[in-house]
């Protein structure tokens, strides 16, 4: 019996082919060449007729593998599961919120940004969208391991949580440390003990302030950690691009001393 | 499990179809907003150029013509129709969600984001490049990736929607038993999946040309606009409004209880999207010569003439029927007749258009159409949100301020349409690329008071545009709770879903 799969790519594969001898013929093939892919006589535009040919033959191969799986076939599917036709469970399993959507469209529109501002853009947008492939593609493993969703979930958690967090929290250090150290590199050198002395405070303030109030939404913290860490990473950004303030070296090249010297 | 999430958690986490649904259509009728601006200003600048009353330099009037028609199909009407297919299709397959909810959330932030990239490339002196290349490189380049990025989204979201169509029915339901709206979006969507693609390649290509080194070069640099422009004209808009078709054969079948033979409405909806493949219609992956192109151009005009006319008489009450209307439906039958109504000038105004003696191809004219085919689309959007507006937002619909609105937009359309129509035969030019970007050739009189008209059509088309957005955020925020199935339609989308999560 054929599969939907099956009935699926082979109309695409009839429908390929169709269009690259269509294309061929009106592009200049001449006898046979577009039916026989150029074996009498020529095929037309090369890039065309090649993009259709491609298009037919992987769409075929895609039909015979889904037929020789017996894709979306319940009874194969039963027969696997040593368990009754009625039972096999539901193609379609309930899915749930999920934030990997939203980071990997982030890591798209970086790279295409990145493209055009700056190759490291590009780079850190590539970075998000491959963590995000993995991330993804263990969700999708995770929510069909078995029956229960719980258990799921753990194995999920089990296996990736261990990397996640330190990564995350390497991450999430690195970056602000290099922000703030843009920030500190681009303020007068008083100006920078200034400005340690006020985010120093903030921090120390905004941590008792939390601490006090055990029963504050965690929307509320999230928020106020999340408005921190965009005006730091923001600054940091246009103190970078401003540039590090005037260092006014002393002695030799090689001498690690140097002055520095205020706007 | 007790779900602990925060709002914000559940806005940028949700895979729910109806509030992607939501997402789509609430950023669809901003970049509406966005579009119409940029036609009024055109429009208004367009009423004596020498003056620059607006612009200084016809360089700045091209950015904002070509912005008004890349965001009118971009990021306006393609993803309004999107928007309806991601909340609808799945009812109607009595599916309980998307085949691909991930993908369908991915697809939604992707084009988000590039719709905001290309209206900051716009605004940041970029766009598709200028005629007389002034424009920013690095603002160029910006757009372009926006292009590139909503083109994946639209892909993707038609992907999902498509799948489901395909994979996702109800057991024994054939694709031949699958409602009119449906079959429209597997229609259009395939043919969205054999075109925008190629919109993709163009752009990479063009981007390749603007920023790689000199040994890559496939000349596409200075010809920006023209590259694209096949994605924004004839016949290619017809493919951006072919749902068009099948929410006017719903509203019609059940307000009037006629049972529409369905095997025939399905072929006239295909052939429509045939007559709309325009994907050939472009200049890098020349498929001959210019006569063959201009052949196929001429032969699709005259084959969307009959397309929609067979539509038309097969969804058309009998006599008979009148007597059943329900006069509940009237706002959405009112939409969906003003829509095709629309559409059908749209599809006549592109035959005539294509027609060589009359030298309206690079006139005004084709911004008539453009307008008409588009504007179709939108006032069908209006209907198919008075119709299934409960569906979508599951608030009961204000059906006159919807219907006011629409018709706001419909004279709109209509005022623009014949005013650009008209001055076409003047000789004004319409922009069409390099050569030819002297929009607005003064040639007499007539031409400044259709100017003055097809102004007065666009303040209309932005004032529909915002009380559209109005009514939509009033409905989204009203307190009444849906009535559940408002037509007494018995197709699948009616049903009571079990559970919806809402975000």
């Amino acid at each position: 019996m054929l599969t939907t799969g099956f009935k699926l790519w082979f109309g695409l594969v009839v429908a390929a082919f169709t269009a690259a001898v269509f294309v061929g013929y009106t592009t200049g093939g001449t006898e046979t060449g577009p039916l026989t892919l150029g074996w009498k006589g020529a095929v037309g535009n090369h890039i065309a007729y090649g993009i259709f040919m491609m298009a037919a033959a992987t769409s075929g191969l895609l039909a015979i593998l889904s037929q020789s799986f017996r894709d979306a076939d319940a009874e194969a599917a039963a027969e696997i599961l040593q368990v009754e036709v009625k039972d096999v469970p539901e193609a379609q399993i309930s899915t749930g919120s999920s934030s990997w959507p939203l980071f990997a469209a982030l890591g798209v529109v970086t790279m295409a940004v990145g493209l055009v501002v700056h190759p490291l853009v590009f780079g850190i947008g590539l970075i998000v969208v491959l963590v995000m492939a993995v991330e993804w593609t263990m969700t999708n493993w995770s929510e069909r391991a078995t029956g229960d969703s719980e258990k799921n979930r753990e194995l999920r958690e089990g296996l990736l949580r261990p990397i996640e967090i330190p990564v995350l929290g390497l991450v999430g250090i690195g970056v602000l440390v290099v922000a703030v150290s843009r920030i500190l590199l681009a303020a007068s050198v008083l100006g920078a003990v200034w400005i340690a002395t006020a985010v120093g405070t903030i921090i120390f303030l905004t941590a008792y302030f939390i601490s006090q109030r055990p029963t504050i939404p965690r929307g509320v913290v999230q928020s106020i950690l999340a408005v921190g860490v965009i005006a730091v990473i923001v600054s940091g950004i246009f103190a970078a691009i401003n540039g590090e303030r005037d260092f006014h070296h002393i002695g030799g090249e090689h001498e690690d001393s140097h002055v520095e010297e205020d706007h | 499990m007790k779900n602990e999430s925060t709002v914000v958690e559940r806005i940028v986490t949700t895979t729910d179809s109806g509030t992607l649904s939501r997402y789509w259509i609430f950023s669809a009728l901003i970049g509406l907003l966005f579009s119409s601006v940029a036609g009024l200003l055109v429009s208004l600048e367009r009423i004596d150029l020498s003056s620059g009353s607006i612009f200084s330099t016809t360089d700045e009037v091209f950015q904002f013509w070509a912005a008004h028609r890349v965001a009118l199909v971009l990021i306006a009407v393609l993803p309004l129709m999107i928007g309806l297919a991601t909340a609808i299709v799945p009812r109607q397959m009595g599916a309980s969600r998307l085949v691909f909810p991930r993908v369908s959330a991915f697809s939604f932030w992707v084009w988000l984001f590039g719709a905001l990239i290309i209206i900051i490339g716009f605004l940041a002196n970029g766009g598709v490049g200028t005629p007389e290349a002034t424009s920013e490189t690095q603002s160029v380049a910006l757009t372009l990736m926006g292009v590139l990025l909503t083109v994946i989204g639209l892909c993707g979201a038609s992907i999902s929607a498509l799948t489901t169509i395909v994979a996702g029915r109800v057991p024994g339901m054939s694709l031949l038993e699958i409602p009119a709206f449906s079959w429209s979006v597997l229609v259009a969507g395939t043919m969205w999946l054999a075109t925008l693609p190629v919109l993709a390649a163009n752009t990479v290509l063009i981007y390749a040309d603007l920023k790689g080194r000199a040994p890559v070069n496939f000349g596409s640099e200075q010809v920006i606009w023209e590259q694209l422009s096949w994605a924004f004209t004839h016949p290619q808009i017809y493919l951006w409004v072919l749902p068009l078709l099948g929410i006017v054969a719903e509203i019609i079948s059940v307000v009037f209880k006629n049972k529409i033979s369905n095997p025939f409405l399905f072929a006239a909806i295909g052939l429509m999207g045939l007559a709309g493949f325009g994907a050939y219609a472009q200049t890098y992956f020349d498929i001959g010569t210019p006569v063959f192109e201009e052949a196929f151009s001429i032969i699709q005009a005259f084959i969307a003439i009959p397309a929609v006319l067979l539509v038309i008489a097969f969804i058309s009450p009998k006599i008979k029927d009148i007597k059943e209307f329900d006069k509940r439906a009237t706002t959405p039958t009112v939409l969906a007749t003003l829509s095709i109504i629309l559409l059908l000038h749209g599809v006549v105004v592109g035959a005539v258009h294509v027609i060589g003696p009359l030298e309206l191809a690079t006139r005004s004219t084709v911004t008539a159409q453009i307008v008409l085919t588009l504007g179709s689309g939108v006032l069908a959007f209006m209907a198919a949100f008075s119709w299934w507006g409960e569906l979508l937002i599951g608030k009961p619909i204000r059906q006159q301020k919807i219907l006011i609105s629409g018709v706001i937009i419909h004279c709109g359309v209509g005022i623009f349409a014949v005013a650009d129509f008209l001055v076409g035969f003047t000789g004004q030019n319409d922009f069409t690329g390099l050569s030819e970007f002297t929009a607005g050739t003064k040639s007499s009189s007539w031409g400044d008071a259709l100017n003055i008209a097809s102004l007065i059509g666009s303040s209309l088309i932005v004032l529909g545009a915002i009380t559209a957005i109005g009514v939509c955020i009033k409905q989204v925020l009203s307190k009444t709770p849906a009535t559940g199935n408002p037509w007494d339609a018995n197709t699948l989308e009616w049903a009571p879903k079990e559970k919806e999560e809402v975000a």
